[in-house]
């Protein structure tokens, strides 16, 4: 008797069968189970007794589907090439579960393999298959339909990402002292295009105005642009083509309407790829324009004698971590290496590093799931011991998602290291060009640079007065020296502090103090900031006060994202030095 | 610049714009059974919103494919949203719960007397309607109810891009 096939699985099948090229065929019939990339797979390596890790293994669950619909052997010889059909929507969610959450789709094991088989690729095929009848982690669910209906994969409302760019351009005016310097928005014919990551919006507008900075004293004919700026795909992550060509069309259309001249990409591994490689092939578009990464940029501006930097101002030992995507996918590895020797002093090579690189565990999406958040850490074994070989303190990435994933893994093993951004290195050894002042006299000139000095000295004063005065913000957090070190840094920027030692004196406090602003801890013992969160949104009192989420356990990000209820205003990861604390708090309360 | 067609006493439109941000009387929210209202244009409802329109939503029962119902649009510029149950990733009969899902929503707006009402490109994208499909079913449901007797003055499609946008041109210049 036949067996009834349930209409996912269908679907899946007819769909495979479209799905298939010369690429994708070569890679499903030319394994032949040697083994070797069993030995280039981040999460084999961190799980040695599991066989169901081996890229190989993972494959041959595609591989069984493809034998017995769309290959000869597996009609004539199916028993003898492992054939199988697929009946069921759980053999489906079997298949998502191995597709989404034991693989990055690094492509480490694509380029070690000897017969050319192109694991990753297949693999992202088979999550679009998925995706396209409805079967994905619920993250990736949440991030693809920002994208598709918002235009961004963090749901970054306009007014949100312009009032940013306005608030940054007046942080570049009073660091540049120059009123000119500004983030322009939709000018028309300029040379640069620059486009960015929303994470960069949400999380860290400091790189926003790093690249600004950048940009202005170079002299460049810039703009960003006001819709069609988020770079980054996830239909690169979840193998929905569709998505990929629809995201990556917004961002050429607004370029074109415009009429800039090059496509600018912050450093984004994600994001390079799928809007320099990918895109103009989902898109179906002739591409009229250059795009490079903003990494090449900033090496040419220093090339070209438009900037100078002083690499004296970065001291503190660095490596480099290549993103899979820039480095294996898009071979972009020597030009970020030559920009940072020059904008540092000491820096150490990771081994293995370039293409043989291993990935943060970021997978270019993949902390959007929570659910395989313990296994993905577990595989970050590999990423840990490379980091702690390399004796740095510092490890610099050109890839927004390589950051989250590589704090993760620091916070994971606690390596102490921190992690950054080219840009935030250039822009930190930027030489200001001094202002040009006539000077009448040598003795006049010395008063009135004193007194410049002294008036700076008083602004400073005066902003850092202001920056938080009268806000009244609660500190929630079980350990009293991250309470005491927030409201220290708080206080000193004029803010009145609050504090909660759990979370039955957060609600407490939060109900009869109503703080502008509450930075919520997630590990506490008794009620965990999940429930004080959930408690804080469900009370018509206590609902929109500002929640900043602060945590040193990622794996518990579930405990916020997974509910249905109105998102955290804001999300740091511990440790949380003093200038991005005070920035995010700022970002929070003057924005949100 | 819009493109518009007169049919009867009303108006049937097509602009590029953001759905949740349109000052007009009520738009078409693409919902799910369970009438959460997630991530998207949810997401987008929830910040403009307000947490009003969460509230009323929980005060109803989940609802069949194909059904719609009413609720008000909290601190948006819009007085009103209808949540359209509409089909998913090519589920079963997916023409005809598409077609029903359409015509539903058109009366929910007519019994609450809404007179000017927009709709995105109903689920061409996460739910992956096939936007050609979606343009043609649209505008066809669309022309033939205005053709008859209702109050609706004005409905307007409101495309986010050029994907969602091109594939609705021809049915408004040609």
């Amino acid at each position: 008797m036949s067996r009834v096939r349930s209409q996912k699985a269908e679907l899946v099948i007819e769909r495979l069968g479209k799905k298939l090229n010369r690429q994708i065929v070569g890679s499903l019939v030319a394994c032949v189970h040697c083994g070797m990339c069993t030995d280039a797979c981040h999460y084999v390596l961190a799980n040695p007794d599991d066989p169901s890790y081996a890229p190989a293994a993972k494959a041959d669950k595609l591989r069984k589907l493809f034998k017995r619909h769309y290959d000869w052997t597996g009609r004539v010889i199916p028993w003898w090439v492992g054939a199988k059909s697929i009946f069921t929507d759980e053999e489906l969610e079997d298949l998502k579960d191995t597709v989404f959450g034991k693989c990055t789709n690094c492509r480490r094991c694509s380029i070690n393999c000897p017969m050319g088989v192109d694991f990753a690729t297949y693999n992202r095929m088979t999550r679009g298959l998925l995706v396209s009848v409805g079967i994905m982690p619920e993250g990736v669910a949440v991030v693809s339909k920002d994208q598709w209906e918002i235009g961004n994969q963090m749901g970054v409302l306009t007014e949100d990402y312009l009032d940013t760019l306005e608030w940054m351009g007046e942080e570049m005016q009073e660091e540049l002292d120059d009123e000119t310097a500004i983030i322009p928005i939709d000018k028309e014919d300029a040379d640069i295009v620059y486009t960015i990551n929303p994470r960069e919006v949400k999380y860290d507008p400091r790189t926003i105005s790093d690249a600004g900075k950048i940009f202005h004293v170079a002299g460049a004919n810039w703009t960003m642009p006001s819709e069609g700026w988020d770079m980054t795909n996830f239909g690169l992550f979840s193998g929905d083509d569709a998505l990929g060509g629809s995201v990556a069309a917004r961002v050429y259309d607004k370029l074109q309407e415009i009429r800039g001249k090059k496509l600018v990409i912050s450093e984004c591994g994600h994001g390079y790829r799928s809007t320099r490689c990918e895109g103009p092939n989902w898109a179906g578009m002739d591409i009229g324009f250059e795009m490079e990464s903003s990494v090449i940029t900033m090496l040419n501006f220093i090339k070209e004698g438009k900037i100078q930097v002083d690499k004296t101002r970065n001291t503190t030992p660095v490596t480099f971590h290549d993103s899979c995507n820039n480095a294996r996918s898009c071979g972009l590895f020597e030009e970020p290496r030559e920009l940072l020797k020059l904008v540092v002093t000491d820096f150490t090579e990771m081994y293995p590093n370039r293409a043989e690189n291993y990935c943060c565990t970021g997978g270019g999406g993949a902390m959007s799931m929570s659910e395989y958040t313990p296994q993905r850490l577990k595989s970050g074994i590999v990423k840990a011991n490379q980091l702690k070989d390399t004796g740095a303190k510092i490890v610099v990435t050109s890839c927004h998602n390589c950051v989250d994933g590589l704090n993760d893994v620091i916070k994971h093993y606690k390596l102490g290291m921190e992690v950054t951004q080219l840009v935030n290195l250039v822009a930190n050894a930027l030489v200001i060009p001094e202002k040009k002042v006539v000077p009448v006299v040598e003795v006049a000139e010395a008063v009135v640079e004193e007194a410049i000095a002294e008036e700076a000295v008083e602004a400073e004063e005066i902003k850092k007065e202001l920056v938080l005065t009268g806000r009244k913000i609660l500190i929630v957090d079980d350990e009293p020296d991250i309470r005491t070190f927030f409201g220290a840094v708080l206080e000193d920027n004029g803010a009145i502090i609050l504090e909660a030692g759990d979370g039955d004196q957060a609600i407490e406090i939060a109900n009869s103090e109503k703080p502008d602003l509450i930075t919520l801890d997630l590990s506490m013992p008794g009620k965990d900031g999940g429930k004080v969160f959930e408690a804080l949104r469900s009370n018509p009192e206590t609902e929109r006060l500002k929640i900043c989420i602060i945590t040193g356990r990622p794996e518990l990000r579930k405990l916020i994202y997974d509910q249905e209820l109105s998102k955290p205003e804001g999300y740091l990861d511990k440790p949380v030095d003093e200038d991005t604390l005070v920035l995010n708090v700022r970002k929070i309360l003057e924005l949100s | 610049m819009p493109l518009s067609k007169k049919i009867n006493n009303s108006t049937l439109s097509l602009i590029k714009g953001d759905l949740t941000d349109l000052d007009i009387e009520a738009f078409v929210f693409y919902a799910e059974s369970h009438l959460k209202l997630g991530a998207g244009f949810g997401n987008a409802i929830t910040m403009r919103g307000g947490v009003e329109i969460k509230k009323e939503l929980d005060t109803h029962e989940p609802i069949e494919v194909s059904e719609a119902i009413i609720t008000g649009a909290g601190l948006l510029k819009a007085n009103y949203i209808i949540h359209a149950n509409g089909p998913k990733y090519s589920e079963e009969n997916t023409e005809s719960k598409y077609e029903a899902t359409l015509k539903n929503s058109l009366k929910c707006a007519e019994e609450k007397g809404i007179k000017k009402i927009a709709y995105p490109p109903m689920g061409t994208g996460f739910y992956a309607i096939p936007p050609p499909y979606c343009a043609q079913t649209m505008v066809k449901i669309f022309s033939d109810y205005l053709e008859g007797e209702t109050t609706i003055e004005e409905i307007t499609i409101c495309a986010m891009d050029t994907r969602e946008y091109e594939p609705f041109k021809p049915h408004f210049t040609d």
